[in-house]
Parts: C-alpha cells; structure tokens; sequence
C-alpha cells in the first residue's frame, strides 16, 4: 500500500471503528473523528513531500487488480491539481468535525462515520486514475451527503437532500454511459490509455456533452444549479462547508481532468459556449445573492457566482487563467468554507440566518466581525488576499481570449463586492437594537481555533501563491497542450473529411 | 458417461444421470420431504428407508468414481433421519432443513457439475459436452450453470427467510416446502430445457407449483385472489407460448433449438410462420417475465402472495425465465435476429420507463417492489438483445444481483410484516432508521442495490449490461435505462428516506426478525456488498458460461 491508498483508507477504518464499537461516549466518538481526519492530514502532506514538482504527470501510482472480468483496476495517482484538491479536503474534514463539536449532538456517531465516509470517497475521485473507479467513487459521495443533508439538515432537508441527489445522479448516470462508450473504444478504463484514444470529432461532441453535463451538476453551472441553493440552505453548517468547500470542486477538477484532454477537439468548439453560460452563471448567481434575504441563500448564490469564474478561467484555455481556476478551486474552499462556518457559529448563537434580523453586531462581536470581513474580502478579492490571486489573473487570462466574456465577468467581481459587503454592513454596522442582538455572545475559543488555520491560509496564500503555482501549472500545461496540439490538427483532419 | 451419445437413432439415448443431479436429487428430496410429512407421528417410517436407499445409492456411486454426488446422497441420507429424531415433534422444521440441505446438496453438485465440464479442457470440449445430455434435450451449458446457481441460492435463502412468516401466519403447511423445490427444479430444468417439449414442461413444472404457493393462505382473500389471477393468466400465457411453439415446429420441423436455429437459417424454411410463432413465444415468455405490456399480473400477485413467496418469485422465476429467453433467442432464432432485436429492445425500453414510471406512485411496499421487478427485467433484456458474450454473461450476472438485492429487501419486509400484520405502507416505515436500525440498514442497502448504486451488487449488475449494451450499438436504450434508473432511483430514496429521515411513530410495533430471517437477511445483504466489492470470482464464473454456450 502506498501513501495514497493509506489516505483513502484511513477515514474508512474510523468509520468502522464507529461503525463496529459497542458502547462510545459522545467524546469518544468525537475523539475517533478528529484522530482518523488528523492522521489523514498528516499522510496527505506526506502526500505533498513524495511528490515531484518538476514531473507533470500523474504520479506515486498504485495499482492493484480489481475485476479483471470487466478490466476494472483499483488504480491511484496524484498530479498537482488533485494533490491540491487532497489537501483541501483533508485539511477542512478535521475542522468541520471541529466546528460541529456542540451543535451536532442527535445521531453523532452517524454523523462523524457520515463525513469519515465522505471524506474518503472525495479523496478517491481526486486521486482515481481508472475511469471505473473515478465514476464508483464520484456517485458514492451521493450517499454520505444525501444522509449528512437529510438527517441533519433544515426544516425543508428532505426536499433539499433529494433534489441534490437526483440531479447528480442523472449527471452522473450520463457520465456512466459515456464510460462505458470509452470503455468499448479503448479496452480499459485505464486513463492514461483512454486519454491517448483518437476519437473523431463526432464521437468527441457527444461524449463530452455528456461528461460536461455530468460536472456541470456538479459545479454548479447556470441552468443546472438550482439544487445548489436549496442544498446549502438546508444543510447542517459541516455538510454546507464540505458541499462548498470539495464537493463542488470535483465538478470542476472532473472537467480538468477528465473533459479537457479526453476530448480536445470538442473542448475548443465549445469553449465558447461554456464560456458564455459562465458569465451568465456569474452575472445570474451574483445578481440573485443580492436579493437575497436569507444570509446561507445569499452565501450559496455567490457559490453559484464563483465557481463561474473558475469554469470560466478552465475554458479559457490559456496558460495563466486555468491555473489560476485550479487555484481559485481552493481559495473558494477556504473562503466560502470559512463563510459557512461563520454563519453557522451566528445561527447557533440566534437560531435565525434572516439578514433584517441582525443589525449592529460588531459593537458585541468584535471578534467574529472581524474574522467574517477578512474572508468576505477574500471572497471579493481583495488584492493581498487569496481570493485576488486567484480571480484576477482568471479575468486576465480570459480577457485575452475572449475580451467580452472578460469585460463582463469583471462585473461579476464588482457585484461580489457589493453583496458581501452590504451582508456585511446589514448585519454588524448600524444601531445595535433589540435584546437579540444585545445578547449575543462573541466567537468561543474553539470556534477561532478552527477559523484561525483558514485565516492563515487565506492570508498566506494571499501574500505568496507561488508554490502553489509551482504545484498544478506542470499539469495545467499538460492538459494543455493536449488540447492545443489537436486544435492544430483538427483543421486537416476536418478538410480531409469534407473533400472524403 | 458424462460425454454419453445416442450411437444409432432408434437406440434409446442412454441418460446422463450426472446432466440432472442436482434436480434429480432436489425431487426424490422433495418427494421423501412430501412423504415424511404424509407420516405424520411415524415419519421414522418414511425416514430410516429413504436414508437406507440414500446411503446406498450413495456407496453405489462412490464405488463407480462418483465421489462428488456419493458424498452428497450420503450425507443427505444421513441428515434426514437425524433430523428427525432432532426435531420429532417439529414437522416444519424438519421440512426446513430438510429442503434447505438439499438445496445445499444442488448448489454442491452444480458446482461439481461446473468443475467436471471444465476438467475437460477448455470450451472445446465443453461445447460438445452440453449437446449430448439426453439426446440433445438437455444443455448443460453456461446457462444452466448460472441459472442453477442462482435459483438454488435463491431457495436456500428463502427457507430460512419465510420460516417465521409461516408460522406466523399459520401457512406452514407441509406441502411450502416440497413444492419449493420443485419449483426450483422446474426453473433449473428451463435453465437447462434445449428442445421446445423440455422447455415447455420445466415451464409448467415451476408455474404449477408457484401457482399453489401463491394461495397459499387460504384464508387471505387477497392470497386466493394472487393465486387465481396468477393461474388464469398464466394459463393463458403458457397457451399462447404453446401455439408459438407449434408454429415453430411447423415452420423448422424441428424441436431441438440448435436444429431450429439451423432450419431457420435456411432459405427454404416459411419465415412467415415462423415469426408469428416467434412473437407467440415472445408474448408467453414476456408474461412469465414480467415484460411490459405483459406486466399486468405482476403486481396484483406480487402483493397478494405471501411475502415469501413473493420473494421467491421475484428473484428466481425471473431468472429461470430469462435463462429460456436467452437459449431460445439466441440458439433458435439467431436467423431471425433483424425481427426480435429491435421488437425486444423497443419492450425493455417500455419495461424500463413503464415499471419506473408506476413504482412512482405505489404506496405499498410489496407493490412498489412488484413494479420495480418490471423495471429490472427490461434492464435484463438490455443483455439478450446485446446479442454478444458480453451482453449473456451480463443478463445472467444481472440476474444474480438483483436475485440477492430483491430477496433482501423482501426479507426485511416480511421482518416488518410479522409484527405489524397486513400490508406495509410507506408511512408505516416512518422513522425505522431510529427505532430498527439493523432492518432499516440493510432494506435501504438492498434497495440501492436495485437503485444500482455503488458499491453494490446492483451497480456491477448494471454496470455489466450496460456495458454489453453500449458495445452492442444499443446506447440509445443504455440511455433510456439510465433515465429509468434516476426515476427508480427516487422512489427507492423516497423509501430509505422515510426510514431514516423522519421520527418514528411510537403507537407501531417494532419489527422482529426470527433466527431463521437473521440468518437469510444477513446472507443477502452480506451477498449485495459482496457482489458490489469482490464482483470478479462470479463474473468469471458468468463470462466462461457464456463461452460454454458457443
């Protein structure tokens, strides 16, 4: 076994260790959660120490025979991309679990093995390189979070929880039978061999509808986000973060890795498109996060808004925007990841997350207004957080390719600006009124304590994003020039096939 | 004498004994069972000379190199009279163990029978070996094999699963159980069947039998209903099945499948009638299994059958049924394949869509599993008109997954229906998850399986002849069974969701499971994780089945 295989195993032994363990006091079950997430953090960031940064392909590869009837393999590896998105989720799993310490108290055990479970099989979509495994691992996450959402979640989780699940389902399910379909060209569903597969333009146009739509669900993209909103929503505050914070980012990781050099040719015909729903996306999530009364609503919007730009930055197809979208992949995690947090520690505090409820607070929370401005400028991106690092250079790749779609998805960062900060100014500035507001209690200790390794990270990455960098632009360049090079060899072939 | 062959015409064909072990012993089992429980008070009267006769046919056999089936009619001979005197006041018990140890012994001589046709050498031989049981009456090929495998696994876990349910419901009568096993027979004698007349009386075999057990409780209105129904329409259909049938023998002259295959290969032969003897077959065939627009019994009987049997019906007749399918299409009318291909695919896609579409709306659990059955034999038929090794092997794999996931969920039905009575409705699942836990565990495991989720048996399944599917050029159908599935998926949700998502109502009993439904739950769900897992040893075991049918 390898590191990487260590990593997806170890959320699983906690999981059954809560799952076969008779008799464990709440701190018990709590204290197996954080020592199987830690150790998980610990392993990936061996992870991060055995990888070659100098070597752009997918490395530290395990592989063990899984269905050789079906020419299945149990086969893992990481590039820079996945590597990073590992450490995402390694790192926000322990702190979920951390944040959820007293508000998640019904059903812990489930609780704690639910997210063990998710962790493990998020870590397994970014680390598969067997398209079988990849798609095993991807619809499994459905589980887990249909029961995190569903059991724990709002007034409305049933409806929340179900509509999550079938609209990824159906994605999914369309992906499966692109699969499948690779499968039968290309013998195995072995990566690297369905990656070097020729396939004609006809063949490429399908496919990728099919897997685009498969990630699109995921992402959200514009016409297909509307589980999004009421997943959030309804969500318990760990199952929001995480659903922000990894799940969302397998859409797009999944479009990075899979869509893009699978299907080169249909990649650059519908760039344009995905580019255009991008900008729709930004535009529509941006504009709706403002009407919002509703502050998870209105978080969950400027999901929908974000993860835009960094579609928007993978389909430019240029050097500095989809590796700047690789990181911008991140610094949502911990930027969105962070808000969530926030307004889940503000609804324990007032069991409400109406924005006209609040007024005021900074004067009694100093602590926690403080924090929430910092990742709200993140999110904004403001130069000198992680949030800039990210999202500008993504506008400035764009604006070099396609100069519309740049000019108005820069309207999309103005109106981020304005709806985070008018959240802001409604809930913290202004007359503290009403025995509500006076008495609520500022941030515990062990609530900055799991803000804080995110506060850090924003401002760290913020002031020096170059290692990270270093880490995905080897394999950013890899996909590609997989898809420029055919660009340059689709002309022929297209003419060839006109005067055939 | 495995390899036995008619050396002149009128000769009579010598018999392949070892082509039918384990039927023959799953009949004289269930005749010695019939007979012990005739005895009443004396059934060491019955016993002891059916352990004698046993224990020597056993030695007999040993003596002739038979080592394999002499072991097994030993230990079956030494069994009965030790159950007997272990449970000399407990008629149904010994009935229980006495079927499920002879089902036991077919799943050992199955295995044994698999492992011999093997030892031969590669397909070559085994090709050969399958034509010449009974004078080409018999195939023991690869769908035989899998069939049997499946079928006899069903039965075994169905014992233990209805046992309670029985007595709970006093149906414990002593004929459940021998006519069990000769609907297992009957169903392992289709899987096998190589000529129309075979085919057509392992069919009555197994329709007959199911046919009592569905009315089975004499007193339910409901029951007596299922079993009418069942029969009436099942008469029906064994009719039309039997018309084509004839039809195809006057077309082809011919009963034997391979010799119809060739004679439909002719120019000569009248295509005419021909067809309309193949759609007559489609029809009755496509009533046993449950196709759409040849569904209508299903749910009806389904729902009034005990759960037991219900179960039973579920897991194996489909798979028997299917087993002919596969033999019949694909040894007899390969000639006719541009006719029955898309006629076929158009059924599965209105199976798939039609049985999703109405589990939608059920509110009963054992309806809404009769209409998801509908739904999984139109996945099934994505494999038989794959036409393709892979597109067999993946029906008969699929066949098997879905036999363990349906009989778990059943199972965990009837561990509700024992102490609640009457129907299941889906409010009455309300807050399982908290109350049963373990129940509620493995009926929402189960029913992902059949949503074809990973990593269950339900999803290789899937997976399996969706692949074949998608290879075959049928993606258009692989697309529309995708569709099905995000609709069955919901409803399947909709169920475990009601478990675990709501509050419990405290005014409801709790289920119980007796030892014997622990035991035959635990199996299946232990079985769907399995499958899901570990997939390859079985999906072997089907890929060289279909090797073993060409």
């Amino acid at each position: 076994m390898g590191w990487i295989s260590i990593t997806i195993a170890l959320p699983l032994v906690g999981a059954l260790v809560l799952a076969v363990a008779p008799e464990l006091s709440a701190r018990g079950v709590r204290a197996v959660g954080m020592g199987a997430t830690v150790l998980t953090l610990l392993t990936s960031v061996a992870l991060l120490t055995q990888f070659d940064l100098s070597e752009p392909g997918l490395q530290l590869l395990e592989r063990f025979t899984w269905i050789p009837a079906i020419g299945a393999d149990v086969a893992l590896a990481v590039d820079g991309v996945s590597l990073l998105l590992i450490l995402l989720t390694t790192l926000l799993t322990p702190l979920i679990l951390f944040a959820s310490w007293s508000s998640v108290t019904d059903r812990l055990r489930g609780y704690v093995a639910a997210f063990l479970v998710l962790e493990a099989a998020v870590i397994g979509v970014f680390a598969s390189v067997d398209l079988l495994l990849f798609y095993v691992f991807f619809e499994f996450t459905l589980i887990p979070m249909y029961l995190i959402i569903g059991i724990w979640g709002g007034t409305l989780r049933r409806y929340a929880a179900v509509k999550f699940f079938l609209y990824t389902l159906l994605g999914g399910l369309l992906m499966l039978v692109a699969i499948l379909y690779l499968f039968g060209q290309a013998g195995t569903f072995d990566y690297e061999a369905v990656r070097a597969l020729e396939l004609t333009i006809t063949e490429q146009r399908w496919l990728f509808v099919a897997f685009a739509l498969a990630f699109a669900v995921k992402v959200p993209l514009f016409p297909v986000h509307t589980w999004l909103p009421d997943a959030h929503t309804e969500a318990p505050t760990g199952g929001s973060v995480f659903l922000a914070g990894v799940l969302l980012k397998m859409g797009t990781f999944g479009l990075l890795r899979y869509a893009l050099p699978i299907f080169p040719d249909a990649t650059v015909e519908f760039a344009p498109w995905l580019l255009a729903i991008s900008v729709v996306g930004i535009l529509y999530g941006a504009v709706v996060a403002l009407m919002q009364a509703d502050i998870k609503r209105l978080i969950a919007y400027s999901s929908v808004s974000h993860m835009g730009f960094v579609v928007l930055g993978t389909f430019a197809l240029n050097a500095t925007a989809t590796s700047a979208s690789v990181i911008q992949m991140v610094n949502h995690g911990l930027s969105t990841g962070a808000l969530f947090l926030l307004i889940g520690f503000l609804y324990e505090r007032r069991h409400t997350r109406q924005i006209a409820a609040f007024g005021g607070l900074a004067k009694q929370v100093p602590v926690m207004a403080g924090l929430w401005l910092v990742v709200s400028m993140s999110s904004l991106a403001l130069p000198g957080l992680n949030g800039f690092v990210g999202e500008f250079p993504i506008l400035l790749g764009t604006f070099q390719e396609n100069r519309t779609a740049g000019v108005l998805a820069a309207f999309g960062a103005v109106l981020a600006a304005v709806y985070l900060l008018w959240a802001y100014q409604r809930i913290f500035h202004g007359p503290l009124e009403g025995a509500d507001n006076q008495n609520t209690v500022d941030l515990k200790p062990r609530e900055i304590g799991v803000l804080t390794p995110i506060v850090v990270l924003i401002v760290a990455i913020g002031l020096y994003p170059q290692p990270m960098f270093d880490l995905v632009e080897p394999s950013v360049d890899r996909v590609l020039t997989e898809v420029g090079v055919s660009e340059l060899e689709v002309e022929p072939a297209a003419t060839t096939s006109e005067e055939g | 004498m495995f390899l036995a062959q008619a050396t002149e015409p009128l000769e009579i064909p010598e018999v392949a004994w070892s082509s039918f072990a384990p039927e023959l012993a799953l009949t004289a089992a269930a005749l010695v069972l019939l007979l012990i429980a005739i005895a009443k008070g004396r059934q060491q009267l019955v016993a002891v000379p059916a352990a004698v006769v046993s224990l020597a046919a056993g030695i007999w056999l040993v003596t002739q190199q038979l080592v394999v089936p002499g072991g097994v009619a030993i230990a079956l001979g030494l069994a009965l009279p030790a159950l007997v005197f272990a449970f000399p006041r407990r008629g149904s018990l010994v009935q229980a163990w006495g079927a499920g140890l002879a089902l036991v012994g077919a799943l050992v001589l199955t295995g044994w029978q698999y492992l011999t046709v093997l030892e031969g050498g590669g397909t070559e031989v085994a090709t050969i070996v399958p034509q010449a049981a009974l004078a080409g009456a018999l195939a023991n090929d690869g769908i035989a094999f899998f069939t049997r495998i499946t079928v006899y696994l069903t039965g075994l876990l169905v014992v233990p699963i209805g046992y309670g349910y029985l007595q709970d419901r006093r149906i414990n009568r002593a004929e459940v159980e021998p006519l069990l096993l000769l609907a297992v027979v009957g169903m392992a004698a289709l899987g096998t069947a190589n000529d129309l007349i075979t085919l057509f009386v392992a069919l009555e075999v197994l329709s007959l039998a199911l046919y009592v057990l569905a009315g089975l409780a004499r007193r339910d209105r409901r029951s007596q209903e299922a079993s009418l129904k069942y029969f009436v329409l099942g008469a029906v259909a064994s009719a039309i099945l039997l018309y084509g049938m004839a039809l195809t023998y006057v077309a082809s002259g011919e009963l034997a499948l391979p010799a119809i295959g060739s004679s439909l290969g002719l120019v000569t032969t009248d295509r005419v009638v021909a067809t309309l003897g193949l759609a007559l077959i489609t029809v009755g065939l496509g009533f046993k299994v449950a196709l759409v627009p040849f569904h209508l019994w299903t749910p009806d009987v389904y729902q009034g059958s005990p759960t037991n049997v219900t179960a039973f019906m579920a897991a194996a007749t489909k798979a028997a049924g299917f087993a002919a399918i596969l033999r019949l299409y694909l040894v007899a009318f390969p000639g006719l394949q541009g006719l029955w291909v898309p006629v076929l695919a158009v059924l599965a896609a209105l199976t798939m869509l039609y049985g999703a579409y109405l589990a939608l709306v059920q509110r009963d659990l054992k309806r809404m599993l009769a209409y998801s059955s509908i739904t999984h034999a139109g996945y099934a038929t994505i494999g038989v008109v794959a036409v393709s090794d892979a597109g067999l092997s993946g029906t008969l794999w699929y066949l098997l997954t879905y036999a363990v996931s349906t009989l778990g969920a059943f199972a965990c039905v009837i561990a509700i229906e024992r102490t609640r009575g009457g129907e299941v409705g889906l409010l009455e699942l309300r807050g399982l998850g908290r109350t049963s836990p373990a129940i509620a565990g493995i009926l929402s495991l189960c029913l992902l399986s059949l949503a074809g989720l990973p990593p269950t048996a339900g999803f290789v399944g899937k997976l399996v002849v969706f692949q074949a599917g998608v290879q075959a050029g049928l993606t258009w159908l692989v697309v529309i069974g995708v569709l099905s599935s995000v609709v069955a998926a919901f409803f399947y949700l909709r169920i475990a969701g009601t478990m675990f998502l709501e509050d419990a109502d405290p005014a409801l009993p709790l289920p119980a499971a007796s030892s014997g439904l622990t035991v035959g739950t635990a199996v299946s769900a232990a079985l769907v994780v399995f499958l899901g897992i570990q997939p390859q040893l079985f999906l072997q075991v089907a890929d060289s089945a279909a090797a073993l049918v060409r």
